[in-house]
């Protein structure tokens, strides 16, 4: 090891959620600037405030912090944000890979929890030194005698005076730093082996184009020199090398073993850059690439479509502006008869999805309407051939099927014991088969199913969390296609089928669903002129109707005095909302109606 | 370029003893107080202003508000006087005015059909105490009698009476008692409207402490007024109006033939040569520029066609095909004959005799039938 190695440290903090993971980042950057501060320049510590106004440093992934010890003594630490939900999971692993150890936050009042027993063992899988740290002990119902207990009989690592902090006040921030130096291994690594370096994350830059995230495991990575990226062996001239500083990026000349920057190399777009791919250089590099590195595939598609037509490029600008940070996101132009120009969406999984809209919405201010989620169904033709299925609309007619298979995927579930009735009941009815059940503790269970996904993209994150109080904790990753009795529901209006509301279901389940649908298109279509008739159907086999009755009568202005002009504002008003309705054949609904009869809610 | 060359005159009274709750129209409380002679004078300056070298000739004269009836019979006989100076007066067929019945007394009744004054408009809205305090109205039942039985006395042959449907608390029950009530009167014309909550007002304000009739309710209240009004010898002749034979509004005819009006006072539009023009609804303001001799007015755009059909599409007797398209150059139906055969199959509207009419059924739906033209 070398002396460079001794002084660095490479760590995340991982918590369940709510349990201070980001408080305690907030402290630790707070206390490790106050020690850096004496040999800052004024106009940096200017520079990061100004960046730490602006959450910059909140949306880094990785920062670079200083520490002078009780030992007298300067360290390095790399401090790397995890993105923490199940979607992200492979994303997580890659970011684990890239520290020696990994700070987990337990909440002094409530415990360990199903987050903290997910995180702590995906930590371990990736052998990782964990350092225990109890917080909130301002509260006054804070039990850190129990945090301590708990994090030795469940999760099974010491925590004999792990540091009990306020994250919240600040208080004992300096146990947790000491402990870091002392209790978390430094890097290994040979500075001059071939060169390994892992890729944990890339964001696009106007300016640099994209910013490669890496930690190097060996060897010695300099500007100017010439890369390859192995899982594709695409190869890059690198620019610029540097460090995440608080206050932003920092050129440096090089990086070697154990440390923690960036690169940047005139790449154009994320997806030229694999989380988990490894970066060696063109001449002379490593044989072999790091382990652990996948190709991530969308695994939930939808469609998105502006609710004001006309912003349809403003859709398609806002979409490239995120793949450019984000190369899981995949999209392509699609049309629909009732919702116009729009765009079919891959995502990773529901909580992907749901990202991306928000920030659409927001950040690009956007209105929205997007169909029902799906997964990529693998359907064989009485033809012969086999064709994969990512949209409702072009699922073939029951003529045209010999098998339809769909996603299947191993889920894990960790709930407390009094929980399991309620979530093997709901796992039994979204079609789970169930594989074994293994006891953590006397409070823990540990539940395997196998359950198709297109159940799992129906609300069962919801369901599974109000049938636990929001203790369990859900994992899953595909397991592979399995034949099933599928089916496509159409829902028409007025006789015309509503292509965007279209979706494949387990044909089991098709009454219910088809029933609480067109109840809910009932409910949500106002009463227009003319009486509506909604009725779904599979194939040419209606299944269930329900009448939307025409409206009797709407407000009846007075003309005033001869103002003409109010009473043509108040029906321009009228056609203005019109205007904002989407034609579902020849029936008229607003996009909140629309939106409203997508929603899948728990149930059937 | 229209059939009609009558001209109508507007004149608007701003003032109100107090303002109902539901009005967001231009009008100020005065408290009970007269309408001051600088507005008068406004009036006159207006008025005057319209004097040219050839008089028009004036078909209908009409003093809405506010109330009207606030004004003194001086007063009243001030503003006649510069309408008889400016405007050609032999042929003019009716004058209306506004009256609230807590304003009328038997001096103005008298007094104002002196002036010659052919036509009162009282706004009763509903005989029950308790629907009238919620509009915050200030008249009882009593006195809309008094008033009524006054001016029938001076000589008013000619009555309309205003009632509302849709108001908080008020019952099937209690709106047909009003109608019956009315109707027993026998006023030579009724005007029924449903109540509209405007956003600012006080009752919008309440709204949600209030309970109002459903939309069933307030359809059926709609129905009420065609079966009990229109088996009454009155004609439904517009969607909200009923009258005698021979009774209609011919002001407000002008308004729905797209004849020619000109608007004098705060807030009050004129529609001369094709454009249409509004004064400011700031009372204060349009004294001061009246006073100081400024006539300049704001203009609205004017869509003939379009408010040819929602003017037209008011009355029962609609609109000839062939009118609309004598006077656009374009027939109406090219390019809504798809529209047009759903509403006639849905018993919504229909096409007799070359006119295009709403049915009964389709004037409760009118807004929604104009904005399919739109």
């Amino acid at each position: 090891m070398t002396e460079k190695q001794k002084h660095i440290r490479n760590f995340s903090i991982i918590a369940h959620i709510d349990h201070g993971k980001s408080t305690l980042a907030d402290r630790i950057l707070e206390k490790t600037k106050t020690v850096a501060s004496r040999d800052m320049e004024s106009q940096i510590l200017d520079n990061m405030d100004l960046e730490r106004e602006r959450g910059i440093t909140i949306k880094a992934r990785a920062v670079k912090l200083n520490y002078r010890a009780a030992n007298g003594e300067d360290y390095v630490y790399n401090l790397i944000d995890t993105p923490g939900h199940v979607d992200f999971g492979y994303e997580v692993s890659r970011s684990l890979q890239a520290c020696e150890g990994a700070l987990l936050v337990v909440d002094a009042t409530q415990g360990v929890e199903a987050q903290t027993l997910a995180n702590a063992y995906l930590a371990v899988d990736n052998n990782l030194e964990i350092l225990p740290v109890i917080n909130k002990i301002d509260l006054a119902s804070a039990d850190i005698e129990g945090a301590r207990r708990e994090i030795e009989d469940i999760i099974g690592i010491p925590a004999e005076g792990c540091p009990a902090v306020s994250a919240k006040v600040g208080l004992n921030i300096e146990d947790v730093l000491e402990k870091i130096v002392t209790d978390i291994p430094a890097p290994k690594g040979d500075p001059d082996a071939p060169l390994k370096a892992l890729i944990f994350d890339s964001h696009y830059d106007p300016y640099l184009g994209v910013v490669v995230y890496i930690r190097i495991i060996d060897g010695t990575l300099r500007a100017g020199e010439k890369i390859r990226l192995m899982a594709r062996g695409t190869e890059f001239e690198v620019v610029e090398v540097g460090t995440m500083e608080p206050f932003g990026l920092a050129k440096c000349d090089s990086l070697s073993a154990g440390e923690v920057g960036y690169i940047t190399a005139s790449i154009k777009t994320v997806g030229d850059t694999r989380v988990g791919d490894t970066v060696t250089t063109a001449e002379g590099g490593a044989e072999e690439p790091l382990p652990g590195f996948r190709e991530v595939h969308p695994m939930v598609y939808s469609g998105i479509y502006p609710a004001d037509g006309a912003r349809y490029g403003d859709l398609r600008d806002a979409l490239e502006k995120l793949q450019l940070n984000d190369a899981s996101l995949v999209f392509e132009p699609e049309t629909s008869v009732a919702l116009g120009f729009g765009f079919r969406c891959g995502f990773l999984g529901l909580l992907h999805m749901e990202i991306i809209e928000e920030r659409l919405e927001r950040e690009f201010n956007l209105d929205l309407i997007t169909t029902a989620p799906s997964v990529i169904y693998k359907v064989k033709l009485r033809s012969g051939e086999t064709v994969m299925v990512d949209n409702p609309s072009m699922f073939p007619t029951p003529d045209e099927i010999d098998t339809s298979y769909e996603p299947i995927m191993k889920a894990t579930v960790i709930t407390p014991t009094e929980f399991v009735g309620g979530i093997m009941d709901l796992c039994q009815d979204r079609r789970g088969v169930f594989v074994d059940m293994k006891y953590l503790d006397t409070e823990r269970v540990e539940l395997h199913y196998m359950l198709p996904l297109n159940e799992i993209i129906y609300d069962f994150f919801d369901a599974l969390k109000s049938r636990s109080k929001g203790y369990a904790s859900l994992d899953y990753e595909l397991h592979g296609y399995e034949a099933s009795k599928l089916v496509k529901l159409d829902f028409m209006l007025n006789g015309e089928v509503v292509d965007a509301l279209s979706f494949i279901v387990f044909e089991d389940r098709a009454y219910g669903r088809a029933r609480k649908i067109a109840e809910k298109l009932k409910e949500n279509i106002p009463r227009q002129l003319f009486e509506i008739p909604i009725q779904a159907a599979i194939g040419s086999k209606i299944i269930a109707r329900e009448t939307v009755k025409a409206m009797r009568k709407d407000v009846l202005a007075k003309c005033y005095g001869g103002d003409i002009t109010r009473k043509k504002k108040l029906l321009e008003k009228q056609k203005e909302g019109k205007k904002k309705m989407r034609k579902l054949g020849s029936v008229e609904v607003t996009p909140e109606a629309f939106m409203a009869v997508l929603r899948l809610d728990d149930g059937n | 370029m229209m059939a009609i060359d009558n001209l109508g005159l507007y004149v608007h009274i701003p003032y109100c003893v107090r303002k109902c709750n539901y009005c967001d129209f231009c009008s100020l409380p005065n408290g009970g107080s007269n309408v001051p002679d600088e507005y008068v004078s406004a009036l006159c300056t207006e008025i005057i202003s319209y004097q040219k070298e050839k008089r028009r000739c004036l078909d209908t004269v009409y003093f809405g508000g506010g109330t009207p009836s606030l004004l003194s019979v001086s007063q009243m006989q001030k503003i006649l006087g510069c309408i008889r100076e400016t405007f050609d007066i032999s042929s003019l067929a009716e004058i209306t005015f506004e009256a609230n019945p807590g304003t009328i007394n038997g001096d103005k009744a008298y007094g104002f059909k002196a002036l010659g004054f052919n036509r009162v408009s009282l706004g009763l809205q509903s005989i029950h105490e308790n629907e009238m305090k919620k509009l915050g109205r200030i008249h009882n039942f009593e006195e809309f009698l008094s008033a009524f039985n006054l001016l029938r006395i001076a000589g008013f042959d000619n009555i309309n009476v205003d009632l509302m449907y849709g108001i908080p608390y008020q019952t099937k029950e209690s709106f047909e008692s009003t109608l019956r009530t009315v109707v027993d009167l026998s006023p030579e014309h009724i005007s029924s409207y449903g109540l509209i909550l405007e956003e600012g007002t006080p009752l919008f304000l309440q709204k949600d402490t209030l309970q109002f009739p459903t939309q069933d309710d307030e359809c059926d209240m709609y129905d009420l007024c065609r079966e009990i009004i229109g088996q009454s010898g009155y004609e439904h002749y517009e969607i909200s109006n009923y009258a005698k034979s021979g009774k209609r509004s011919r002001h407000n005819m002008l308004y729905w033939n797209l004849a020619e009006y000109i608007g004098v006072g705060a807030a009050a539009h004129s529609y001369l040569d094709v454009h249409r023009y509004y004064n400011t609804d700031i009372v204060t303001e349009y004294i001061n520029s009246m006073l100081d001799g400024d006539f300049s007015r704001a203009e609205s755009e004017v869509d003939l066609p379009f408010e040819y059909v929602m003017l037209k599409l008011r009355l029962s007797d609609g609109f000839l095909l062939s009118e609309y398209e004598a006077l656009f150059g374009k027939s109406f139906l090219s390019g809504r004959e798809e529209i047009v055969d759903r509403l006639g199959k849905e018993g919504l509207l229909e096409i007799e005799n070359g006119a295009l009419r709403l049915t009964e059924r389709g004037f409760y739906l009118s807004n929604s039938i104009l904005v399919e033209f739109l």
